[in-house]
């Protein structure tokens, strides 16, 4: 599978902070729903999230801080998942806090 | 040599060599593989030496092809030297099989070991001629080889309704080769495993697990319950990677949705063993009893035997479960994408809110009905089409 992606929208900057103290959790999650980097960007990407897969991957392991929406949008994509699988939805969204 | 006339042929026998030595295959494959291919009369004789496995399939079909383009209708797999064959090798025989099948020819299988002639049997026995389109009779017509440990030659014939199609090499899909392969596995397991009355193997596809080879229609039917409720040995076993053994349905606990169902259909014991490509949980091998407590050590033993089978096979084709090229997933993320962001442009005009929490109500909407957010989406934007242009727009017939 080519990573990162070779085509596809120009890359939109994300509404994005350095996080001051990384956490990979979301890439916790990611692992859990059994997802690599890549089936995860596409998932988010056909959810309508417009960063690329680099800064998927820096969300991911908490190197930058997404945005409110950008969250989300990654939070609902494993959620998706996770449901898909027969689960509950263990994954917060920031804007329903 | 074996010099022999066929019946229906008009030629007078001729002996003709394609090749003299063993075609040595490409550098990654074992320099023990090789195969010699001669003309003996109408016969085109593959001599198979070293192992028909996963690594050398590709040169072993190759070679068959190659065979069978040139002319050949009447092949025979010589297998004395033959050192292990896996369900690959199998599956190469019997592609071939259906291929000269096609053509109005036939292939005949000498010398199998025990081990080899079971594997055939076991796919008779267990009615694969449907994914195989043959039939495994002794062969009569082939001389027999006086000495030790020479098995019966056994003939694969082929059954009249399979003068069907045969996709050439390089159209056939890879996934048919694979859903053929598990095929088989499952024919194994069934037939090996003692008190397996049925037998499915579970993978994901298009994000969701399926039954992509099952012993029968019950069996199917078994793991749809599964998929249904949302739990179940197999489902456990698919998304945690471990294996699961209900041994008696009777005093199980663990899925209240799903139990009764099973019990429904006769089920008293299952035992689900994952599948992984690489480290990654991908499915489930699963294993269905009407007796309580009908697996034992030996059984579990083999159904993760035949689980390493499978996972080898699904890690082989590289398909880790998804056998979409990347250009077809990126046109379906696409086409998500537009009706979602067409249901947001929806909210927004509607409720007058920015795109964000256009979204987050979106969002919102599809978790509170259990709908994936692409088809909520869809819903969105269809019910503007029987709403008319909306609250604000001129009224429509």
């Amino acid at each position: 599978m080519w990573w990162p992606p070779r085509s596809g929208p120009a890359p939109a900057r994300p509404e994005a902070l350095v996080a001051e103290a990384p956490t990979d959790v979301l890439d916790r999650f990611r692992q859990e729903a059994g997802l690599s980097h890549f089936e995860l960007w596409l998932r988010y990407f056909a959810l309508g999230g417009m960063c690329t897969g680099l800064d998927l991957e820096a969300f991911l392991y908490g190197v930058l801080r997404p945005g409110n929406h950008d969250h989300d949008v990654i939070a609902y994509a494993l959620n998706e998942r996770f449901r898909e699988l027969g689960g509950d939805q263990p994954v917060p969204y920031r804007q329903d806090a | 040599m074996i010099v022999k006339a066929m019946v229906g042929t008009g030629s007078p026998p001729v002996e003709r060599y394609i090749d003299d030595e063993p075609h040595m295959i490409a550098d990654s494959v074992p320099e023990t593989f090789g195969v010699l291919t001669r003309v003996a009369g109408v016969e085109t004789i593959v001599a198979v030496r070293g192992d028909a496995d996963i690594t050398t399939a590709p040169e072993f079909r190759a070679i068959l092809d190659t065979a069978i383009e040139q002319g050949a209708r009447s092949v025979v797999i010589e297998l004395t030297d033959l050192g292990v064959m896996d369900s690959y090798g199998l599956v190469v025989i019997a592609q071939a099989a259906r291929h000269l099948a096609s053509l109005g020819g036939q292939l005949t299988v000498r010398s199998p070991s025990s081990s080899v002639q079971r594997l055939l049997e076991v796919a008779r026995i267990n009615d694969l001629s449907h994914v195989f389109d043959l039939e495994v009779t002794p062969d009569l017509l082939a001389p027999q080889v006086a000495g030790a440990g020479v098995e019966a030659p056994v003939r694969l014939v082929t059954t009249p309704q399979s003068q069907q199609v045969w996709l050439s090499r390089g159209v056939t899909p890879v996934h048919e080769m694979v859903d053929a392969v598990l095929q088989l596995v499952v024919a194994l397991a069934r037939s090996i495993i003692s008190g397996a009355d049925g037998v499915s193997v579970s993978l994901r596809r298009d994000g969701r697990l399926v039954t992509v080879a099952a012993s029968d229609q019950t069996i199917t039917d078994m793991d749809a319950s599964q998929y249904a409720t949302g739990e179940g040995p197999c489902i456990d076993a698919s998304v945690q990677g471990l294996w699961f053994h209900a041994d008696e349905l009777a005093v199980e606990t663990r899925w209240p949705g799903f139990t009764p169902r099973a019990k429904a259909l006769g089920i008293n014991a299952i035992m689900s063993t994952p599948l992984h490509a690489g480290d990654r949980p991908l499915g489930a091998l699963n294993i269905y009893s009407r007796t309580p407590s009908a697996f034992d050590e030996e059984g579990r033993k083999m159904a993760s035997v035949f689980a390493a089978e499978a996972s080898r096979v699904l890690s082989g084709a590289g398909l880790e479960g998804d056998d979409r090229s990347p250009a077809q997933l990126f046109e379906q993320a696409l086409r998500s994408r537009t009706v979602i962001t067409q249901a947001q442009g929806v909210i927004m005009e509607r409720v007058g809110v920015a795109d964000d929490i256009a979204y987050t109500i979106l969002r919102r909407f599809a978790s509170r009905s259990g709908q994936p957010l692409e088809e909520r989406a869809r819903d969105v934007v269809a019910s503007t089409q029987r709403a008319g242009p909306g609250p604000t727009g001129s009224p429509s017939g």
